[in-house]
């Protein structure tokens, strides 16, 4: 009996943990991205300017960036948590840029 | 168009270089900016996806909010600024940010989506695109 006990709280303990575990794995898999998608008329030195300002990233990032969304249509631009998203995302818009946040598939 | 239309001189400032024309095509596009803010009706007012704050807010959404109800917009910041002849580095950013909503404002309302689009349409419109993106390019140099 004492051996089916620690067996039993055991078991339990176990699959708290990984219920738990499961959760965690669940949120930090699907971060929130920050879209920016192309348009025929802003420039390109733009991009590359409201990418260094609001982002701080390095110059060559922010290019490799910018030509990305040139080429493909869209980049992801920023991944994380959902309020940086759409806080960077409201800078990029106020910045004339197109943008939108989607969670990661 | 010789020579720069914006310089950043060596305190920090940007120095503005244009004519009373160019002025006049910035006065138009912050305008428009200005009214497409506060006017639901205006044609602009859809292609605005946001409120329009001034950049450096941090991250925090709600403190980004109070700074909105507080201080200028960056498009009324542009136009009461739009005569000086050296503008601070978050003056100048307000004037490109601007007019940089106003040149995807004039692209939406047109429906100008493709390259294809933009290089067919109307002779008038596209120059007055090219002369935006001309300002914008000369300013994002100083930056």
């Amino acid at each position: 009996m004492a051996s089916l006990k620690r067996l039993r709280s055991s078991s339990t303990e176990s699959d708290v943990q990984s219920d738990v575990e499961t959760n965690v794995a669940v949120v930090t898999k699907r971060p929130w991205n920050v879209i920016v998608w192309n348009d025929p008329v802003t420039p390109m030195t733009v991009v590359v300017v409201v990418f260094r300002r609001v982002f701080g990233y390095s110059n060559n990032k922010c290019t490799h960036l910018m030509l990305t969304v040139h080429h493909e249509g869209r980049a992801v631009v920023w991944s994380g948590e959902r309020e940086r998203a759409e806080s960077y995302c409201v800078k990029l818009q106020v910045a004339g840029l197109q943008a939108t946040v989607e969670q990661d598939e | 168009m010789a020579g720069k239309l914006f310089v950043r001189r060596r305190d920090g400032r940007v120095e503005v270089r244009l004519n009373d024309a160019g002025r006049g095509v910035l006065r138009e596009a912050f305008a428009h900016v200005v009214a497409a803010e506060r006017d639901p009706e205006h044609d602009w007012h859809l292609s605005l996806n946001a409120p329009i704050n001034p950049s450096r807010d941090d991250d925090d959404p709600l403190s980004s909010l109070a700074r909105q109800n507080e201080i200028a917009t960056n498009a009324e910041l542009s136009v009461m600024t739009l005569k000086e002849q050296f503008l601070n580095d978050a003056e100048a950013w307000a004037w490109l940010s601007t007019l940089q909503v106003a040149l995807r404002s004039i692209a939406v309302v047109n429906g100008i989506l493709s390259d294809e689009k933009l290089e067919s349409c109307e002779f008038e419109l596209l120059q007055e695109i090219r002369t935006i993106q001309q300002l914008l390019f000369d300013l994002a140099a100083c930056f």
